[in-house]
Formats: C-alpha cells, sequence, structure tokens
C-alpha cells in the first residue's frame, strides 16, 4: 500500500469531500423525501420556507441543532454519546473506495467491496448501543430487530454482490464499472436480473427503510433504538439514515447499473444520475407500502432470498466455468 | 416461541446505578403482580403513535411474544354520567357530540331517542330523513378516518390522506346542517336543529357516486395489497362466543357472521323504509372486519341515495318541542341505535325531576376493548397492535 | 314465544318476579328481578341462550343499589333487563365476569361511580377513575335527593311472581311496590 504524504492528503481531502456530500446529499433527500410524499400523498408538501420550500431542509436541521438534548434518567452516557458517533463516522470510511467517475476514487483500492462491507456492519452496532444505552424498552426491542435484520440481510446481500464479482473477476469496483460497458445492455442488471432484485430487497432492508422498518416501527415501538434521543443525536441518526441510502445506491449503480459508465459522456454524473434514481425508488416505496412484520421479514430472507441468492451465485459459478 | 430470556433493562441498570429508583405506578405494579420474572412489562400508552389518543396498554412480553396485556383506561374520563345528571336533558345533549367525536351523530340520536321515548315525542318525517342521512354520512365519515388510521398502524402513512380528502367533503357537508365539522350537536328532542336546504341534498348526491369511485381505488390500493393481506389475513380471530363473552358489537360482531344491526333487527327511526343489505364478514380475523366496514360503506351509501330521493317536505322538529327547563316524565328507557362502532345505547332513569335521575352511556368501544386482552394473547406485538387498530377505538367514547 | 321461553327459563333460575314493560316507552322486552345470589346462575343459563351482556348500569334508591344488567340476543333481538337490589349497608354482589368476561369492565366502572363491591371480579381495581381518589362514588346521591324505587314504578305489567315464602324470607324481595 502506498503509504505517502501525498496520500494522506487525498484521503483528507477526499473525507472532507464525502462529509459535504452527506450534508448536502441529506439536504437534499429531506426535500426530494418530503416534496415525494406530499406528491403521493396528494398534498403540496413543504412550501412555506423559501422559494417552493426548498430551504426547509436546512431550517428543520437548524431546529434540531437548537434543541435542548434530553437525557433520560439511568442512560449509560458514555454508549449513549457514543452511539450516534458511532452511525455517522464509519459511512465515512465506506465511501472511500466508490468510483464515482473515470478518475474520481478517493482510494483505488483493489478489495473496495471488502472494505465497504466489513464497515458496513457499524451501522448496526450503532442502533444496538443506542437502544440498549437509552434505558427504553423501546429502545431495546428496536435494538434487538435491527440486529437481527441486519446481520440476516447481510447475508444475502453479500451473495448477490458476489455474484457480480465472480463474474467481474475482481473486487476493484473500478474494474467492475469498467468491465460493464457503456451500453445498457451490458450492465449487470442484464445479465444478473435475480441478484439485482436481492440487493433491491437487501437495500430496503439494510438500511432500515420501510416497508422494512422494523427497528424504529412507530406504530409498534414509537421510534424503536432511537426513542430517546433528541437534538443532534437524533440528527446524526438522521444524518447516517440518508448516507447509508446514498452509499448502498452507489453500490448498486456501481455494481448493476454500470456505474459512471453512459452511452455518452462518461463521468461522475451518470453515478449520480443513477444512484438518485435508486434512492427516490426507496423513498417512493416508503410511502406506498405498508410495514411488513418482523417474523415475515425474517421469513423473506431466510426462505427466499438467500436460497435465490445461492442458487444465483451457483448458477454463476457453473456458468463462468462453462463459458469463461 | 424462542427460548431467548430478556433481562429487563430497567432493572439491569437500576441493580448496576441506582437501586430502587424504579417503581412504577399503580396499575403497573398491579398488573406485574401475575408477571413471570425475566418478562418485559412494557407500557404501550398512554402517549404512542398507535393507541390513537390515550389509551394505555400493559403487555407482558417475552421476547417479541404477548403473554398478557390488559388495557388501562381513565386518561380521558370526563364522568359524562355525572354532568347527565346535574345538567337537564336539553344542557346535556351537546355532550354528546363529545363522548365519540368521530361518530357524534350516532349518540345524538341515542339520547335524543331515549328522551323521545320517555317523553313519548315523534319527530316530522322530514327530520327522521335528515337524521338517516346525518346518521349515514357520519357513519361514512368515521369508518373513513378508520381506514386511514389501521393501515397507518401498519405502517402505511399514505392512505389515511386519502381518507381526509372524503372525510373533508363529508364534513363540509354537515357543517351545512350541523354548523360545526366535528363535535356535531344536530338532534334536537322532537327533531333536528335546522333545515336542510338545496344545496345539503346536491352535495349529497354529488357525494355519493364520487365515494363509489374512491372506493374502487381504495381496494387496488389498499386492499389487494400483498403485504396488507399477509399482515391480516388469520391474526386476531373474535367468534361469535368471544363477542358474546365480551358483549362487543359492530363490524366486530358482524365479521364473525353474526347478522347483527339495529338498524335491522330493532329498527329505529326509518330504518325499516330502506333496501340495504347488512355486511356480514367473510372471516372473523382483522382482515374480515376491514372488508366488513369497507362494504358498510357502500350501504351507508345506498341508504343515503333512497333517503336523499324521497326526503318530504315540512317541519323538522314538532311543534311544541322541549324546552330547555323540560323536565322529562318520570320513568325508565334504554334506547339503543347503530353507531359506527357498534351499539350505542342510552339507559337513563327519571323521577320526574329537572334532571334525569340517571343517565348510563353504553359505548361500543368498552366492551370492543375490553376483549382485546384475550384476542391478544400469544400473539406477536406488531400483531397486538393490528388487533388493537382493528377494534375502531376511539378513546373518549371508551372512558366517557 | 321468545317471551315465553325466557320467562321459563327466568323463573327456573328463581327470578323474584318477571315484568313486562312497555316496550315503545321503556326500549325493554321483559324485566326480572333476581336475589344478588342468584345473578351469576340467572346469567350462565341466558349464556347459553345466545344472551349477551350488553351494559350493566347501577343506580342508587332509598331502598340500596339497583343494578340493572342489559342482556340481548344477537340473532333474535329481546332485551332483558336483570335488576338486583343490593343492600345500601353491605354493597356487595357476586360478579358474573366469570360467566360474561366482559362484565369486568363494567362491574369496575359500578364500582368506581358508586362503590359497589363485586365478590369474584378478577381484577378489582378502579377502572375509570384514579386509584387515590379522595373523593366519596361520585355517582352517591345525597340522602334527601334519593328517589324511592317503589314510587317510580317503572317495572311494568307483572308476568311472575316468585311464591311468597321464597320472596318473603329475602328482605330485599319488597322494595318492588308493584301493586300500584
Amino acid at each position: 500500500m502506498d503509504l505517502s504524504l501525498l496520500f494522506f492528503v487525498k484521503i483528507l481531502v477526499a473525507v472532507l469531500a464525502i462529509i459535504a456530500l452527506m450534508v448536502a446529499n441529506a439536504v437534499v433527500m429531506v426535500y426530494v423525501e418530503r416534496k415525494a410524499a406530499g406528491f403521493i400523498q396528494r398534498r403540496p408538501g413543504p412550501y412555506e420556507v423559501g422559494p417552493w420550500g426548498t430551504l426547509q431542509a436546512i431550517v428543520d436541521a437548524m431546529k434540531l441543532l437548537g434543541k435542548q438534548i434530553f437525557v433520560p434518567a439511568n442512560v449509560d452516557y458514555v454508549l449513549f454519546f457514543l452511539a450516534p458517533v458511532l452511525a455517522f463516522f464509519p459511512v465515512l470510511l465506506l465511501f472511500l473506495p466508490i468510483p464515482f467517475g473515470p478518475y474520481l476514487t478517493s482510494w483505488e483500492t483493489p478489495d473496495g467491496i471488502i472494505l465497504i462491507l466489513a464497515f458496513a456492519g457499524f451501522g448496526v452496532l450503532s442502533n444496538l448501543l443506542a437502544g440498549w444505552a437509552s434505558n427504553n424498552k423501546y429502545g431495546v426491542l428496536g435494538a434487538a430487530r435491527a440486529v437481527s435484520q441486519s446481520i440476516a440481510y447481510e447475508i444475502p446481500l453479500i451473495l448477490a454482490l458476489l455474484a457480480v464479482v465472480y463474474q467481474a473477476g475482481t473486487l476493484d469496483l473500478s474494474v467492475i464499472v469498467e468491465k460493464q460497458g457503456s451500453w445498457p445492455w451490458g450492465w449487470n442488471i442484464v445479465c444478473q436480473p435475480l441478484a439485482f432484485f436481492i440487493y433491491l430487497v437487501c437495500l430496503v432492508a439494510e438500511t432500515n427503510r420501510a416497508p422494512f422498518d422494523l427497528p424504529e416501527a412507530e406504530s409498534e415501538l414509537t421510534a424503536g433504538f432511537h426513542t430517546e434521543y433528541s437534538g443532534m443525536g437524533f440528527a446524526l441518526f438522521f444524518l447516517s439514515e440518508y448516507a447509508n441510502m446514498l452509499l448502498v445506491s452507489f453500490v448498486c449503480a456501481v455494481f448493476f447499473l454500470g456505474g459512471y459508465k453512459g452511452p455518452i459522456l462518461d463521468g461522475f454524473w451518470w453515478t449520480f444520475i443513477k444512484a438518485y434514481l435508486i434512492m427516490f425508488f426507496i423513498v417512493w416505496i416508503r410511502w406506498t407500502f405498508p410495514r411488513v412484520r418482523f417474523d415475515q421479514l425474517l421469513n423473506i430472507n431466510w426462505k427466499w432470498l438467500l436460497p435465490l441468492g445461492l442458487l444465483n451465485l451457483w448458477i454463476t459459478a457453473i456458468v463462468i466455468k462453462v463459458v469463461g | 416461541m424462542p427460548s431467548f430470556n430478556f433481562v429487563n433493562p430497567v432493572d439491569f441498570l437500576n441493580m448496576a446505578d441506582s437501586p430502587g429508583t424504579y417503581a412504577g405506578d399503580f396499575y403497573t405494579l398491579n398488573f406485574e403482580k401475575n408477571a413471570t420474572p425475566g418478562n418485559v412489562i412494557l407500557n404501550l400508552g398512554p402517549q404512542h403513535p398507535s393507541t390513537h389518543g390515550v389509551l394505555r396498554v400493559l403487555v407482558e412480553l417475552y421476547g417479541e411474544y404477548v403473554l398478557r396485556s390488559e388495557p388501562v383506561l381513565g386518561y380521558l374520563h370526563r364522568m359524562q354520567e355525572k354532568m347527565g345528571e346535574v345538567k337537564t336533558p336539553y344542557q346535556f345533549l351537546p355532550n354528546m357530540g363529545r363522548v365519540d367525536y368521530l361518530n357524534p351523530i350516532s349518540w345524538n340520536w341515542a339520547f335524543a331517542g331515549a328522551v323521545e321515548r320517555l317523553a313519548g315525542l315523534e319527530p316530522p318525517e322530514r327530520a327522521e330523513y335528515l337524521r338517516v342521512i346525518s346518521s349515514e354520512l357520519n357513519r361514512i365519515s368515521s369508518h373513513l378516518l378508520w381506514w386511514g388510521a389501521f393501515v397507518m398502524d401498519l405502517g402505511g402513512v399514505t392512505p389515511i390522506l386519502y381518507a381526509f380528502e372524503e372525510r373533508e367533503k363529508i364534513n363540509d357537508i354537515l357543517q351545512i346542517v350541523t354548523g360545526s365539522r366535528l363535535t356535531y350537536n344536530y338532534f334536537r328532542f322532537g327533531g333536528v336543529g335546522a333545515d336542510a336546504d338545496s344545496r345539503f341534498f346536491q352535495l349529497v348526491e354529488e357525494f355519493i357516486p364520487y365515494m363509489r369511485e374512491r372506493l374502487k381505488m381504495y381496494t387496488g390500493l389498499v386492499t389487494d395489497n400483498v403485504i396488507f393481506r399477509r399482515r391480516l389475513e388469520g391474526i386476531g380471530p373474535m367468534d361469535e362466543d368471544l363477542c358474546r363473552r365480551y358483549g362487543a358489537t359492530g363490524p366486530i360482531l358482524r365479521a364473525a357472521g353474526v347478522m347483527c344491526d339495529a338498524r335491522r333487527l330493532s329498527p329505529y327511526g326509518i330504518y325499516d323504509r330502506f333496501d340495504y343489505d347488512i355486511p356480514v364478514g367473510p372471516s372473523n380475523d382483522c382482515f374480515g372486519r376491514y372488508l366488513v366496514r369497507l362494504e358498510e360503506i357502500r350501504e351507508s351509501l345506498r341508504i343515503l341515495e333512497q333517503a336523499v330521493k324521497s326526503v318530504p317536505e315540512g317541519p323538522v322538529i314538532v311543534a311544541k318541542a322541549p324546552k330547555p327547563t323540560y323536565k322529562l316524565p318520570a320513568g325508565e328507557t334504554y334506547f339503543a341505535v347503530e353507531g359506527a362502532r357498534g351499539q350505542v345505547a342510552c339507559h337513563i332513569i327519571s323521577d320526574g325531576g329537572k334532571t334525569p335521575y340517571r343517565v348510563k352511556l353504553r359505548a361500543p368501544g368498552f366492551s370492543n376493548l375490553s376483549l382485546f386482552a384475550e384476542a391478544a394473547k400469544g400473539v406477536i406485538l406488531a400483531d397486538a397492535i393490528a388487533i388493537l387498530g382493528s377494534l375502531d377505538l376511539v378513546i373518549p367514547e371508551v372512558d366517557r | 314465544m321468545t317471551e315465553a321461553r325466557i320467562t321459563e327459563v327466568l323463573k327456573k333460575a328463581g327470578a323474584l318476579r318477571i315484568t313486562r314493560p312497555d316496550w315503545k316507552k321503556n326500549g325493554l322486552r321483559l324485566s326480572a328481578e333476581i336475589a344478588p345470589e342468584k345473578i351469576q346462575e340467572v346469567c350462565s343459563l341466558l349464556l347459553k341462550e345466545g344472551y349477551t351482556l350488553l351494559d350493566l348500569s347501577a343506580a342508587e334508591f332509598q331502598e340500596g343499589f339497583l343494578a340493572t344488567y342489559h342482556l340481548d340476543n344477537f340473532q333474535d333481538p329481546f332485551r332483558l333487563a336483570l335488576r338486583v337490589l343490593i343492600d345500601r349497608e353491605k354493597a356487595e354482589i357476586p360478579s358474573v365476569a366469570s360467566v360474561y368476561q366482559g362484565a369486568e369492565w363494567h362491574e369496575r366502572e359500578s364500582a368506581d361511580f358508586f362503590g359497589l363491591k363485586f365478590s369474584g371480579n378478577p381484577n378489582p381495581v378502579p377502572l375509570l377513575l384514579p386509584h387515590d381518589l379522595p373523593l366519596p362514588p361520585p355517582l352517591l346521591k345525597k340522602p334527601e335527593a334519593l328517589a324511592s324505587l317503589s314510587a317510580l314504578n317503572f317495572l311494568g305489567d307483572e308476568l311472575y311472581s316468585a311464591p311468597p315464602e321464597k320472596a318473603g324470607d329475602e328482605d330485599r324481595g319488597k322494595g318492588d311496590g308493584k301493586d300500584a
């Protein structure tokens, strides 16, 4: 590994840029989500603050910043305050290996996807700590749900990505993008439709979004693991939720939708367009479907996605052996 | 059930930090007496997103399984029955709009009807028609709000806003005659408060086909959704025997296959003049109750259609309507109507004095909620929420 | 027809007096006076007949507390009122929650409002009022405001009255004053 000073400067700049991206993404997504929800629910959505309500997200953020952080009795102070931080910061690392554009990768590593999958586990750790430390039974139930859900859905997610990795023969994200080519029929969504579908389901479950938002199911657990968080603690969870959404959307764009490649003008704009289409899809289904039950959620995973993922992997392996 | 022992985090943390600070209130301690050590006692409510108001349900959880539950009432208790005893019937009538704010017309009818029975008043024809029209409109609006709230309990946030669109139209219509949009006080002893104009009837006529169209959309949007059906089918079966032991009425009972509707079986007002069906559920689970309520909206529309066409001209209140100081003649009466949630009834005992001697309000939600503890035994927490939602509770009515 | 059958059932269960109120005015088909210790038995017989307990409304009179159990049948509506006159000093009545589980709440409500005791109620804690309410039960009336049950006479035409030796030794059976 190249550990020169230049490398560190590059990583530092990248991390700063990623933080900016995450915050900008949250601001944009709050607005998009609320407007989309308004459209789906036949109401205007935010329209008071700024033109067409565009400043709503900023005002929301200011409100959260200005709010008192209420600490309930008998909490575990260290873990209570560590959890939102732990939810937010590991996500930074996950963006490092993503090839946004042809020459726009923070850290070109041959094992990019391993890094992402390894650090993605921090998200669930923070949920667990938040639920446990906040001395709230809803929190503990939410944390327990978060852990079993994330652990369960990580397996088919990895299996789906693994099929693509088999096909590409590499763990390097840039190479995977390059191998897919410029035209949509060359992208992995065409030759790995099952893996794409599995990934899409797992993506919603991994980011704890409706209809799989069991850890924070508001009609059962009030707010699940972040019941007791207010102000900045809540804002960090909120930020990390959108950052996680963005991350899985980028991974999806890279693995299945040709990344920065497009029919014309390769560049980071293609990655962003594709990722935000996926983001919009996540928002869309959130406002459309009711929530599944917890046992149903696990059944979907263990009885359908996992066998399908294994089958897909197996078929991929055979086809590669026979054809390649 | 999973063999997964849950340590109560509160106990755990208390042992570590400050022993003895956690005690729980009277009801928690009372509930805890019968709890198995190691299980979690969870307070759903009084402030909880899906108890719709201030219902509090104590549940004993083993993992996520509800072993036992006990609703705790009284957070919205206003002692309506005492108010009935210290006010003249005329003064007490507006309270009826507050007992159940989502279905006030039925309560109006129950109390006004009981007083009329005792006083021997016979409302004029036009008033009877207006009573039926307002009552059915109110039933639809109540069911609509339930529909949205129920789907929201299951995590679908969008439909309630669709339901509000229709509810808004009904509010507009009822506002013309009642003057209010929520706690209607429309009925008077011997008639109704205000006559309806042609605009009212025209709006009702326009509303009927519109609502039918919307019901089709509801089917496509929610009823046929696979997640929604999986959440409801087979959950919380309540058979006739259970309903009988708990006195549950309304859509719960009809979903259990019993055609019991006060409008049909012991007709009051002019309900015997209309041609309509009493929907009886295909199944006695949450989904059956859901379908029965949607079907009831359709039947209410049928009643409305017939009623609007045949409203006669004439006065809307009897010539010698009771004055505010009206004294009820001595005697006893029991009058039941079919509200949106079940049988709404009023039991009045009068000794001929200025105020009634005893007013007892029979709230359907009270009896319907009392079966929750038995129906929710051994289900998952999410199902318990679905069962609670399918009971269609309005807490002010339960607590009175 | 229903009336004859239900009258028979009530007679067998030991009703003290059965009357037929005016349906048009009272909204009740049949009213039966039951001795407090018989109420459970009557309820279980009526449950077998398909009756449900819709409501329990208590009221205070000079003669004591009158608990009225409103029962009805789902398929064949025939509204019954079972009246139990409860001694003022004892204010205790057997609970019917073992027959009609829904009665538990109705009884707790009456206990809140009137201070009645329902012996055998599975969960005898206040339901609607706070457990530490520093006031007497709210629906109790002042002694001068109490009405006389016999003067009110809302029970209707008499259909049946228990043989005098049975009703005679029951002190509370006298409060009906039916012969007006």
